[in-house]
């Protein structure tokens, strides 16, 4: 119950933030201009509108959630109104998963807009046919943000905002790479050394590549064979990846002085 | 009676990560407030007593020694349910109006339904906001997010209340509407841990007070203890100039100026020795008053002598 009511409150200030929103209408503004997208054949455009469209709510959704996620904590802080609420019944996890939660709350919606006038553009160029199974790259762009946002929780328990934005930027940028991380990782002409640093990397940093599923334009190659299977497996990694980091913050956050 | 709030050796100590040497915000300090007092916490800027105020509330944890709120340690979940804090220049939520505000932290108590609707109305009322209860916090004055604080600080109507500087930024109206409401509570049997820089204040409203100065108690005492300090102001007449002599050497100030003499004196024991000297040549005791000092005078004194060592 408490966390219900802190989780409505983050996202009640979240939605009306003005940077967000801008990030927000930016997104939608470019989603829609896709459908202006028209120099190729009708196979060729719809497959560049979806990539695009996928892409953009990416983008966005990973600005939105690193501006999220980075003032979470230290505003409340910063602000005093962590003083009030702590002095209530409030247990420190239950604030901080209230927190996080109302953070995930705000990326659902903020995606919802994004995806309903992706679906809309996408629909207007195929004679109005809704493409539901676009929502499968919506639904793995917002596991790959909740992952993400788990990570600037555990960050802003440590580092002030500006420095937690560039370290989570920074993970979401080397976990987008993770083929570069594993290919660096073998090789016979690398030192020991280098490879044991590039497979520490690739297996440490959270794989944010993996939700990449969406783009046959770059990956015209990938074929995935059991489409349920392979969701699966990357929605659990992403709770189980989530719930280490939430454990790690919580423990750290017990103990901290505010 | 029960006890409030109890510190015990309470020491804490920052290692900023720049400085070599440990700063003590609070050393060594050990209070009691009783039950259904109002507990004046007072010392100058940076003397301690936010941070003393914090590891009461659980937020930071000491570095040695041990605090209990209504005898549980500080920071029990539970002992939370029937105190409650308002911080110094509080923030709110400024998206949301007054009403809502409320409404969000007696959610946190699990308040809700009818209830909690009649309390946050009722609050509204005591604070003088409800007029302006569907008012953005964005739009409140100063003075008005004070008001919001206060009232957020009963929703729980809490068996004791931390206030930190309550009064800061109030016009001289809500200023006194707010000393006011302080002295209800106190009516109520409430228990107030009143930190404030206000010492008309403090000295109007409070029965105990503890003075700390850079982390350290100096003193702590009911005011009647600290302010008579058992000096005593003897007005009198009839006197001769031999006699103002003589007692000029029991006392500590003598004005002979006019008819009326006033002999001020350090103790009872001093009172007794003017009147043995003036009765037996015929002189008048016209006033004997217990002459009490300012709240103020005192913990400038105080805080001066202290700085000076």
């Amino acid at each position: 119950m408490t966390m219900l009511t802190i989780a409505k409150n983050t996202l009640g200030e979240a939605m009306r933030k003005k940077i967000l929103n801008i990030f927000l209408l930016v997104a939608l503004a470019m989603i829609a201009f896709a459908v202006s997208f028209a120099s190729f054949t009708m196979r060729e455009e719809l497959t560049i509108i979806k990539s695009f469209g996928l892409g953009v709510i990416a983008i966005a959704g990973m600005f939105i959630t690193v501006m999220l996620g980075v003032n979470l904590v230290p505003q409340e802080v910063e602000r005093r109104t962590i003083y009030t609420i702590l002095s209530k019944p409030v247990r420190r996890w239950e604030f901080l998963l209230g927190k996080f939660f109302g953070a995930l709350a705000t990326i659902l919606v903020n995606l919802a807009f994004m995806a309903v006038v992706f679906l809309v553009t996408v629909a207007w160029k195929h004679q109005w046919q809704p493409e539901w199974a676009l929502l499968k790259g919506v639904l793995m762009i917002f596991f790959q943000l909740f992952l993400l946002s788990s990570v600037a929780l555990v960050f802003s328990i440590f580092t002030t905002p500006v420095v937690n934005f560039f370290l989570t930027a920074g993970v979401y940028i080397v976990g987008s790479l993770s083929d570069v991380t594993l290919s660096m990782s073998h090789g016979a002409d690398k030192s020991p050394i280098v490879k044991g640093f590039y497979w520490l990397v690739h297996y440490l940093v959270p794989n944010f590549a993996n939700f990449f599923t969406q783009n046959p334009l770059i990956h015209p190659e990938s074929v995935i064979k059991n489409e349920l299977l392979y969701y699966a497996q990357n929605i659990i990694y992403a709770i189980i990846y989530a719930s280490v980091l939430l454990i790690i913050a919580i423990l750290a956050f017990e103990r901290k002085d505010m | 009676m029960a006890i409030a709030v109890k510190t015990e050796h309470l020491t804490k100590t920052f290692q900023h990560i720049m400085h070599k040497e440990p700063v003590n915000a609070v050393s060594d300090l050990s209070i009691e407030v009783q039950e259904g007092e109002i507990f004046g916490f007072l010392g100058p800027n940076g003397a301690g007593k936010t941070t003393t105020i914090k590891i009461l509330l659980g937020l930071v944890y000491p570095t040695s020694g041990q605090a209990w709120i209504l005898d549980k340690p500080a920071g029990d979940i539970e002992t939370k349910r029937q105190i409650s804090y308002l911080p110094e220049t509080p923030y709110f939520y400024d998206y949301m109006s007054g009403i809502e505000v409320l409404d969000f932290y007696a959610s946190l108590f699990g308040i809700d339904g009818a209830k909690k609707r009649s309390r946050i109305e009722e609050l509204l009322k005591i604070v003088g906001l409800y007029q302006d209860r569907h008012k953005r916090l964005s739009q409140y004055s100063k003075g008005m997010l004070q008001r919001i604080g206060i009232a957020q600080a009963l929703v729980n109507d809490p068996k004791l209340l931390i206030l930190d500087e309550p009064t800061t930024g109030l016009d001289p109206i809500a200023h006194s509407e707010i000393r006011d409401l302080i002295l209800k509570l106190r009516d109520e049997g409430k228990t107030v841990f009143l930190s404030s820089h206000q010492l008309s204040d403090v000295e109007m409203v409070c029965n105990r007070v503890a003075i700390l100065n850079r982390g350290t108690l100096i003193k702590t005492g009911s005011l009647d203890e600290l302010l008579l300090a058992g000096q005593f102001k003897i007005e009198a007449e009839n006197l001769d100039k031999a006699m103002i002599e003589k007692l000029k050497e029991v006392s500590t100030y003598i004005d002979s100026k006019s008819n009326v003499v006033i002999i001020e004196v350090a103790d009872g024991e001093k009172v007794n020795a003017v009147i043995d000297m003036i009765r037996p040549t015929g002189g008048r005791i016209i006033s004997i008053l217990p002459q009490r000092r300012s709240l103020e005078d005192l913990f400038v004194e105080i805080i001066r002598e202290v700085n000076k060592k």
